[in-house]
C-alpha cells in the first residue's frame, strides 16, 4: 500500500512538474512575436492540366510558413513579398514552386502524379518517417481503401489487404470478435493479438465479455474495437519488424497496429454527410438431408443398432420422437427459418471541418443500426462521436493536438446463435408456434429454439478515448512534446433466462429457475509520455533523435452477478425483484507500466540510413525480482538508386535495400499471474463463503522473448508507377510464458512459467503497387500482396516427456492437429478402419493418433484492382488464401444420429461389399461399434479450404459539374459478394458450425459535401 | 566529417544539453522501480495470510464440501449415484446423452468428458486439502484446537476422494502435497497402498477430531464419527472384519436408526452421520431432480425391473422410497427412486444430500461378523435393517446365505445412493454374475474405468491405461 501510495504522490508532483514547465514554455509563446516586413497582394488561380480549376490546393509562402488554401473555383489570394516563392501542393498532384517575381496575378497549372508510390508519410508511433527512407516494414492502409468497405470494425477494413496480416472474423453477428495475427503464431500459449493503440493511446484490444452471460452467442469475444468507426479513420499502419516494433519493447512481439483519426483540414468550413443502406444475408447454405432421407437414416440407424422392434413400443417414443411421434411429412428448411433472414444496416454520418491556416477542427458524429439473420428483432446500435482540434501558434512553436472519440453500442441479440439450430435440426421437426401463435413444444417433445428469443442479451459498451499531444519548439531543431491519453471502456450486458423460454415438462417455475446474469466490466487507461526530439540536418549528414519515457497504468473490474429467485418472468430484468444475488466473478486488478525509450537515426547523403531504436520496460505483471526488461534494434537501409549509375532515365527509378534485427517482448498474460492465491468463489457452505486456491506461486515469472531478423528490398520502375517490395522475415520466440498444462493431480490444470521453447516464424512478404494505364480521364491501378508464411517449433525442453508430447512436433508448426488416419470405411463390415499406429490392435489412444495436418495458411494475400474513368472510380478487390481446415466431417460422420446433417451421409454402407465413404448408419445407441468419433478426429475431417473470394466491390460515381463547391458521390459496395472453393462446409474462413458465417453484404450510398 | 565534429558540439554545448538533463532529471525524480509495484489484488488473498486467520481457514475447508456437492464423484447431480446406477442394475437411462450413453452401455472410452471432470475435480479437492495442512503446519496465530479440528476435516476429506478414485480406477497416485513438480509427475501407487494411506490418514483425522470438538448440529462437516464411518467401510473393503466390526460399532452405539421410514431422508433424520448441506439454489438435495420423474415420456433414468424385482413382498421401503408414473394412455409405467422426495423448486429447505449414514454401518458389521464367523450376531444387524423396513427377520441360515442375505440388504437399502451397489458388487466379486447376462456390452475389464486418457498424455508416468481400454 505504501508503495502505490508514494507513487501517486511521484505522479501529483510529476504532474505539477509538467504544468509548471508547459507554462513557461507557453510564456515562451507570447514572447516571441515576429515583426512582418511589407507586404503586396498576390492573386491568382490553380487548375489542373485540362484546365479544370482545382479546390482545396494548398498554397505556401516558403519564407514565412504562412499558407492559404484555394476556393472551389481554383481562386486565391495571399500576402507575400515580392521575392517570396509560392508553393502549391495537394494530394495526388506534383507540387510546384512558383517565385512571385513582383508580379501580382500568378496562373498555376498542377500536373497529375501518376506514380504509385508518391511521398508517402507513415506512422511509425513515435516518430513519421517518409516511406522512402523507412529502414523498418511498416504496412499501411489509408482511408480511401478503408471508406470503400462497407464494414463495422476496423479489423475487417483490413482483411486481405495488408501482407503478414492474417484476420479472421469470428461470427457474422453483429458486434462480434476477429482473431488477428500479425506474422504467424508467435507464442505457444497466450494472446496472439498485436498492440493496437488509436491516436497515440494504447487500446486494450481483449474482449471483456463474460462466458457467464454471452458464451453462446459470441463464445464470449466482444471485439472492443468495434467501437471505433471505420469512416473516421485516417490511416491504419501495422509495424512489423524489430527496427519498428522495438521501441514498443516488451508490448511489441506480436506487432503494433496504428490506428489514426481523420483530422481536420485548413480550408472553408466543409460539410460532409454519407448515408448508406446495407443489405446482408449468408452467403453460402448447406446441403442438408431433407425429411424423407432424414428418417431413412434415422429408421436404418435405429434398426442396425438392435432396437427395431423397440420402434414399436411407445415406452421407447422418447428416444426418437422424430420417427414416432412427429410429422413424418412435415419438411423445414431449417437454415431459411432460423438464418435465413436479410440483415439490414443503416448508417448516417455528418461532419464538420475546416480551420484557418493555424486552428484546424473536425466533428464527426455518425449513427449506424444492424439487424441480424436471425428471427426476432435484434439488432445492433452505435452512435459515434470524433472530435479533433489542432492548433499552431505564430511563430510556430508551440502545438496542441487534442482528439476524442466516443462511441456508445447497444446490441440486442437472441442468447443463443441459431446458426447450430440451423445445420442440426430435424427437417421434420415441428412449427415453430401452435396455432393460438404460441411457442410450440409439441408434447414436450422437443427444445423449440425460438424460445431462446425470449431469452434476452442485451451488451451495452460505452468507449472514450481522449488523447493530446502538446508539443513545444525550445530551439529550431528541440523539441519536447507529451502525449498525453486517457481510455475508458465501459461494457454492460445481461442475459435472461426465463423459465417460460424452457420446455413446460421441466415443469420449471420463475422462482426456481428463472434467472439473469449481468456483466458489468470497465477498463480504464491513463498513459503520460514526455519526449523530447533533436534534429539536425548538415550538408550530407542528417541526425534525428528522440528520448522519451512512459507511465501507464490500467485498471481493470469486472464484476458478474446472477440474480435468481424471480418472483415472475416479467420482472426478471430488475435484479431488485431477484430473491438472491450471486457473485459470479469480482476482478479487480491493476497494472502499472513504465519505460524509457529511445531512437537514434542517421541519414548519410539521402543514401545511407540508420536506425536504432530502444526500450527499458517495467511491468507490474512480473515477479518481484523480474520487473525489467531492454529491448532494441538497429535497422539500415541504402537506398542504391541513388547511386550515380542510375540515370534520369533509366528503367529503374528507385531501388532501397533494408534489413533489421532486434528483440522485443511480451507481457500480454493477464495480472498477477506469479502469485500463489485464493480467491472468493461468491459460493458459500453451511453460510461460510468459500475461498478456492487460484494460483500456484511463481517467483521466476519473467517476459517473453521475441527476435526478429529482416531483410528487405524495394524497387520502383519506370519512375515508380511500378513498385515492388519483397521482405523475408525470421522471428524466433523464446522464454515463452506458457500456461503448462499441468496433470489433474496437481489440482491445477495449469501453471504459468517460463519455459524454455523457441517458436520459429519466417516468411516472405511481396508488395506490388502499379499504375499500369493512364489515358485521358482514364486510369487502372493494381495491388497486390502475397504472404507465404511458415512456422516451426525449433526447441521445447524434454517434449516427450512434456505436457505437450501428444500435441507439437519439433520441426512442425505450432498450428499442427494430430489425427488418427481414416483408411475408409471396411467394405466386409461397412465400419471406418484407421491405421494402427503403434500396433496395439486397437485405436483408442493418442498413440494412433500420428497423422499430422497443419492449419495454418500455406500463403495467402490479396488483388486489388481500380478503374477510374471521369468520375466513375470502380475497386474490385479479391482475397484469396491457400489452407487446410476442418471440414463437416468434424461434425457428424454417422448417418442415422438423431440430428440432420450434409446430403453425403446418404453415401452410406449397407450391405457386405459396399464401397461408399461413410460408415454403416447407428443412431448412436450403441457403442464400441460406432466409431464415428474416430472419423471426426481422422485426416477425412480435415481437407483443403483454400479460397479466392471477392471481398469487396466498389463503384462510386461523382456527379459532374455542380455548382458551388457542391460534391455528390454515390455509391454501390459489395463485401463478400463471391467465393471460388472446394471447402465442404459452412465457411472457409469460419469452419465452427455453431457460428454464424459471415455475411454477404451490399451498400448503396450517398455522400454530399458543400 | 566536420558536419560530424560539429553536430557533437552543438548538441552538448546549448540549451539543447540542459534540457536533456532536465528531462533526464524528471525521469530519475519519478523513479522507475517503485512505479511498477502494484499492491496485492484486491478480490483474491495471498495463500499465507489465509491460514494466519481462522475464519479464512473455514472459508478453505467450506470450498472442499462446496466443491463437493456441486460437481464431480459425490456430488448428487454429476456425481456417482447417477452415473454408477446405470452402469449396473439400478437404473435404466432413457437419455442421449453421449457421456452418460457410455456408462448406460458400459463402454466408457477413455476421453469420456465425466471420467475427466471426476478425476479432475476429484484432486482438486485433495490439493485443497493438502495446502490446508501444509498451510496449518506453518500457521503461527492459530490455537491449537482449532488447528486439529482444521487439519483433521483435511485429513479426512483426502482420505474420502481418494477412496472413491481407488474403488472406481484401482491403481490412482496418493497425493499428499501441494509441489506440482511431484504431483505432475506422480506414479500410480498399488491398490492395497492407496487403501492403506486412506487408513492411515483416517486414524489422524479421527485423532485431530476426537480432541477438538466439532460444533456439528445439523451433521454438515465432517466430524470424528464421519471419519469413523468412512474408516469402517474402508476395513470392510480390505476384509479387516475385526476392526470393521469394532470401528462400526462406534457409530451403531452413537446413533439410532430412523424408525420412520419417511423420516430417514429428511434433514433432520438421526441415522444420519454426514450429509452435504444444499445451496441456494436448489435449496434441497440434487439427488431428488435428477432422479424424479415428472412425465413420461420425458423421463431420464427409472429403477431398472430387475432392482424392482429384488424387493420383497411387504417391505416398507419399495411404498417409502419409490414412487411410479405413467404416461398419458397408460401404456407405459416407469418406476423412480422416491428416497429424496423434495423437487428442486421446493423453496422450503427439507432434506440434504446424506453420504454417510447409519443403516450401512449396520450392514458393514454384519457383514463383518459373518466374514469372521459370527453368523448370528450379523443376522442381528441384518434384522436391524429389515424390522425398520416392516420385513420379519432373515431367514437365512449358515454363513454363505446370510452374506447372500447382506449382500441382497445393501441393493435394497442402499439402492441409488453413491454407487454403493456397483462397489459391493465389485469388491465380492459377482459383478460378472450379475451384469454378464443383463448387461451385452458387460465385460469382466469393466470393473474398473478407464484413467482419462487426456491425463495419461499429461502425465504419461500414470501409463498403462487399466485393461480393456
Amino acid at each position: 500500500m505504501q508503495h502505490s501510495i508514494s507513487s501517486v504522490r511521484r505522479g501529483i508532483l510529476f504532474m505539477l512538474l509538467y504544468v509548471i514547465l508547459m507554462s513557461f514554455f507557453s510564456f515562451h509563446v507570447q514572447a516571441g512575436t515576429v515583426l512582418e516586413p511589407p507586404q503586396i497582394t498576390v492573386s491568382g488561380t490553380v487548375t489542373d492540366t485540362s484546365g479544370n480549376p482545382l479546390a482545396g490546393v494548398n498554397l505556401v509562402v516558403e519564407s514565412k510558413q504562412i499558407g492559404t488554401i484555394s476556393d472551389f473555383d481554383g481562386s486565391f489570394s495571399i500576402n507575400a513579398g515580392p521575392t517570396d516563392v509560392l508553393i502549391f501542393s495537394m494530394v495526388g498532384f506534383k507540387s510546384v514552386t512558383v517565385p512571385i517575381a513582383g508580379r501580382e496575378e500568378v496562373i498555376v497549372q498542377l500536373e497529375e502524379d501518376v506514380t504509385a508510390l508518391g511521398e508517402v508519410v507513415l506512422n511509425a508511433g513515435y516518430y513519421t518517417v517518409s516511406d522512402r527512407d523507412r529502414t523498418g516494414n511498416i504496412a499501411t492502409i489509408k482511408a480511401d481503401i478503408i471508406d470503400k468497405q462497407p464494414v463495422g470494425n476496423p479489423l475487417a477494413a483490413m482483411q486481405g489487404h495488408l501482407s503478414g496480416v492474417n484476420i479472421v472474423q469470428s461470427t457474422g453477428v453483429p458486434g462480434g470478435g476477429f482473431e488477428i495475427e500479425v506474422r504467424g503464431r508467435n507464442f505457444i500459449n497466450g494472446v496472439s493479438d498485436p498492440l493496437f493503440i488509436v491516436d497515440g493511446v494504447p487500446f486494450g484490444s481483449l474482449s471483456m465479455g463474460s462466458t457467464n452471460v454471452s458464451g453462446q452467442i459470441f463464445s464470449g469475444n466482444i471485439s472492443p474495437l468495434n467501437a471505433i468507426n471505420p469512416n473516421d479513420i485516417e490511416s491504419i499502419e501495422v509495424l512489423k519488424d524489430a527496427d519498428a516494433t522495438a521501441i514498443y519493447g516488451s508490448r511489441g512481439a506480436n506487432g503494433v497496429v496504428l490506428i489514426t483519426t481523420k483530422k481536420g483540414r485548413e480550408g472553408k468550413t466543409r460539410f460532409d454527410a454519407q448515408f448508406s443502406s446495407s443489405l446482408g444475408r449468408v452467403s453460402h447454405f448447406m446441403d442438408l438431408l431433407n425429411t424423407p432421407q432424414y428418417l431413412e437414416l434415422r429408421r436404418e440407424g435405429v434398426i442396425n443398432d438392435g432396437f427395431g422392434d423397440a420402434l414399436e413400443n411407445p415406452a421407447y417414443d422418447s428416444f426418437w420422437p422424430d420417427i414416432t411421434l412427429w410429422d413424418n411429412n412435415r419438411y423445414t428448411d431449417w437454415q431459411k427459418e432460423l438464418i435465413g433472414g436479410t440483415a439490414y444496416r443503416n448508417n448516417a454520418q455528418l461532419s464538420i471541418s475546416g480551420g484557418s491556416a493555424r486552428t484546424q477542427f473536425l466533428i464527426s458524429g455518425s449513427h449506424q443500426r444492424e439487424t441480424t439473420v436471425f428471427p426476432g428483432d435484434a439488432n445492433y446500435k452505435r452512435t459515434n462521436i470524433h472530435s479533433n482540434v489542432n492548433h499552431r501558434s505564430n511563430n510556430d512553436r508551440f502545438r496542441i493536438d487534442l482528439s476524442t472519440q466516443y462511441a456508445h453500442e447497444n446490441n440486442l441479440l437472441p442468447r443463443t446463435d441459431f446458426t447450430l439450430k440451423a445445420y442440426t435440426l430435424a427437417p421434420n421437426a415441428p412449427a415453430l408456434y401452435d396455432e393460438g401463435g404460441n411457442l410450440n413444444w409439441e408434447n414436450n417433445t422437443w427444445d423449440n429454439p425460438l424460445a431462446s428469443l425470449e431469452e434476452k442479451f442485451e451488451v451495452k459498451t460505452n468507449t472514450l478515448m481522449a488523447n493530446a499531444m502538446v508539443s513545444y519548439k525550445v530551439f529550431e531543431n528541440v523539441e519536447v512534446r507529451t502525449s498525453l491519453g486517457f481510455t475508458d471502456y465501459r461494457l454492460e450486458s445481461y442475459r435472461t433466462l426465463p423459465s417460460s423460454a424452457r420446455n413446460p415438462r421441466l415443469n420449471l417455475t420463475p422462482q426456481g429457475y428463472s434467472n439473469m446474469s449481468l456483466n458489468q466490466s470497465q477498463r480504464k487507461s491513463w498513459i503520460v509520455e514526455p519526449q523530447l526530439n533533436w534534429n539536425r540536418e548538415w550538408k550530407d549528414v542528417s541526425v534525428d533523435v528522440l528520448v522519451g519515457t512512459t507511465f501507464q497504468q490500467e485498471t481493470t473490474q469486472q464484476l458478474v452477478l446472477r440474480g435468481r429467485g424471480f418472483p415472475n418472468n416479467s420482472l426478471i430484468e430488475n435484479l431488485a425483484a431477484a430473491e438472491l444475488v450471486e457473485s459470479l466473478t469480482d476482478v479487480d486488478s491493476d497494472y502499472k507500466y513504465n519505460a524509457v525509450f529511445g531512437r537514434v537515426n542517421f541519414k548519410y547523403i539521402d543514401r545511407y540510413i540508420l536506425n536504432l531504436t530502444g526500450r527499458r520496460d517495467g511491468s507490474s505483471r512480473f515477479g518481484p525480482d523480474r520487473q525489467f526488461g531492454n529491448f532494441g534494434a538497429v535497422g539500415l537501409a541504402w537506398v542504391f538508386s541513388e547511386a550515380s549509375i542510375f540515370q534520369d532515365d533509366s528503367v529503374l527509378s528507385f531501388g532501397k535495400l533494408r534489413g533489421s534485427y532486434g528483440t522485443t517482448g511480451s507481457d500480454n498474460i493477464g495480472d498477477y499471474q506469479f502469485l500463489d492465491t485464493y480467491t472468493i468463489t461468491g459460493d458459500d457452505y453451511d453460510g461460510v463463503s468459500a475461498l478456492r486456491p487460484t494460483g500456484i506461486f511463481n517467483p521466476l515469472f519473467g517476459w517473453e522473448e521475441n527476435k526478429k531478423l529482416e531483410l528487405g528490398l524495394e524497387l520502383g520502375f519506370f519512375k515508380e508507377r511500378l513498385n515492388l517490395n519483397a521482405s523475408w522475415y525470421r522471428n524466433r520466440s523464446s522464454n515463452q510464458l506458457i500456461g503448462i498444462p499441468l496433470a489433474a493431480t496437481t489440482g491445477f490444470t495449469e501453471l504459468t512459467g517460463n519455459f524454455d521453447a523457441v517458436v520459429e516464424n519466417s516468411g516472405v512478404e511481396v508488395d506490388v503497387r502499379s499504375v499500369n494505364l493512364v489515358y485521358g480521364t482514364f486510369k487502372w491501378s493494381t495491388s497486390l500482396n502475397l504472404t507465404v508464411p511458415k512456422s516451426k517449433l525449433v526447441e521445447f525442453e524434454d517434449l516427450e516427456n512434456s505436457t505437450f508430447s501428444s500435441r507439437y512436433i519439433i520441426g512442425k508448426p505450432l498450428t499442427i492437429t494430430n489425427l488418427y488416419h481414416s483408411l475408409g470405411v471396411d467394405p466386409e463390415t461397412g465400419q471406418y478402419q484407421f491405421e494402427d499406429f503403434n500396433g496395439d490392435g486397437a485405436i483408442t489412444s493418442s498413440e494412433d493418433r500420428k497423422w499430422v495436418e497443419d492449419l495454418a495458411p500455406n500463403f495467402y494475400g490479396g488483388l486489388g484492382n481500380t478503374l477510374a474513368l471521369g468520375n466513375l472510380t470502380l475497386d474490385v478487390f479479391f482475397q484469396f488464401k491457400k489452407q487446410k481446415a476442418y471440414n463437416t466431417l468434424q461434425f457428424n460422420t454417422t448417418p442415422g444420429y438423431p440430428e440432420n446433417g450434409s446430403v453425403e451421409l446418404l453415401d452410406r454402407w449397407q450391405e457386405p461389399g459396399d464401397i461408399k465413404s461413410f460408415q454403416i448408419a447407428s443412431a448412436g445407441l450403441i457403442f464400441g461399434e460406432d466409431r464415428g468419433a474416430l472419423q471426426r478426429r481422422s485426416n477425412a475431417a480435415v481437407s483443403d479450404a483454400s479460397f479466392v473470394r471477392l471481398r469487396n466491390i466498389s463503384l462510386n460515381y461523382k456527379i459532374p459539374n455542380l455548382d458551388n463547391g457542391l460534391e455528390i458521390n454515390v455509391y454501390l459496395q459489395g463485401q463478400n459478394l463471391w467465393t471460388l472453393t472446394d471447402y465442404r462446409g459452412p465457411d472457409p474462413e469460419q469452419t465452427s458450425n455453431t457460428r454464424l458465417p459471415p455475411l454477404r453484404q451490399l451498400t448503396l450510398g450517398v455522400q454530399v459535401g458543400f | 566529417m566536420k558536419d560530424f565534429k560539429n553536430f557533437i558540439k552543438s548538441g552538448l554545448s546549448n540549451f539543447f544539453g540542459r534540457a536533456c538533463l532536465l528531462m533526464f532529471a524528471l525521469i530519475g525524480l519519478i523513479g522507475c522501480t517503485d512505479f511498477v509495484e502494484v499492491g496485492p489484488p484486491k478480490n483474491t488473498l495471498v495463500s499465507k495470510t489465509v491460514f494466519e486467520d481462522p475464519a479464512t481457514v473455514e472459508s478453505a475447508l467450506a470450498n472442499l464440501y462446496l466443491a463437493m456437492r456441486e460437481q464431480g464423484l459425490v456430488s448428487g447431480n454429476f456425481g456417482l449415484t447417477t452415473r454408477m446406477g446405470i452402469y449396473t442394475d439400478e437404473l435404466d437411462y432413457f437419455g442421449m446423452d453421449p457421456e452418460l450413453l457410455e456408462f448406460h452401455q458400459n463402454r466408457v472410452l477413455p476421453h469420456n468428458a465425466d471420467i475427466l471432470t471426476w478425476w479432475g475435480q476429484a484432486y482438486q479437492v485433495i490439493y485443497g486439502a493438502n495446502a490446508i495442512i501444509e498451510g496449518l503446519e506453518d500457521s503461527t496465530s492459530l490455537v491449537n484446537t482449532d488447528k486439529d479440528r482444521y487439519m483433521g476435516q483435511a485429513f479426512f476429506a483426502r482420505a474420502y476422494m481418494h477412496s472413491i478414485l481407488v474403488s472406481l480406477f484401482g491403481d490412482v497416485p496418493y497425493i499428499t502435497t501441494t509441489d506440482y513438480t511431484q504431483n505432475n509427475k506422480v506414479s500410480r501407487l498399488p491398490q492395497e497402498e492407496v487403501y492403506d494411506a486412506i487408513i492411515t490418514d483416517l486414524l489422524d483425522a479421527i485423532n485431530l477430531l476426537e480432541t477438538a470438538e466439532v460444533e456439528n448440529e445439523e451433521r454438515v462437516v465432517p466430524d470424528h464419527y464421519v471419519a469413523q464411518a468412512l474408516l469402517a467401510r474402508m476395513y470392510l473393503y480390505t476384509d479387516q472384519w475385526e476392526l470393521a466390526e469394532s470401528v462400526s460399532t462406534v457409530l451403531i452405539d452413537g446413533f439410532d436408526l430412523e424408525d420412520n421410514l419417511n423420516r430417514v431422508f429428511l434433514k433432520e433424520s438421526m441415522e444420519t452421520i454426514w450429509q452435504l448441506k444444499p445451496g441456494n439454489s436448489p435449496v434441497n438435495t440434487y439427488e431428488a431432480g435428477q432422479m424424479i420423474i415428472n412425465a413420461v415420456p420425458g423421463q431420464t433414468y427409472g429403477l431398472s425391473e430387475g432392482l424392482l424385482a429384488a424387493f420383497e413382498n411387504g417391505d416398507g421401503r419399495k411404498v417409502a422410497w419409490i414412487d411410479s408414473i405413467s404416461n398419458a394412455g397408460n401404456t407405459v409405467t416407469l418406476s423412480f427412486s422416491h428416497k429424496y422426495k423434495a423437487w428442486i423448486t421446493e423453496t422450503q429447505s427439507l432434506e440434504y444430500s446424506i453420504r454417510f449414514r447409519l443403516a450401512e454401518q449396520y450392514l458393514i458389521r454384519a457383514e463383518a461378523r459373518v466374514q469372521s464367523g459370527d453368523a448370528n450376531g450379523a443376522q442381528q444387524d441384518l434384522n436391524a435393517v429389515r424390522n425398520r423396513a416392516g420385513l420379519p427377520n432373515t431367514t437365512a441360515v449358515g454363513a454363505n446365505a446370510v452374506l447372500d442375505a447382506i449382500v441382497r440388504e445393501r441393493r435394497i437399502e442402499l439402492f441409488t445412493e453413491q454407487g454403493h451397489r456397483f462397489f459391493d458388487l465389485k469388491r465380492l466379486g459377482l459383478a460378472n454374475a450379475a451384469l454378464g447376462d443383463l448387461k451385452p456390452n458387460w465385460d469382466p475389464s469393466d470393473i474398473l474405468l478407464p484413467i482419462p486418457e487426456a491425463e495419461l498424455e499429461r502425465n504419461p508416468n500414470l501409463l498403462p491405461q487399466n485393461d480393456g481400454y
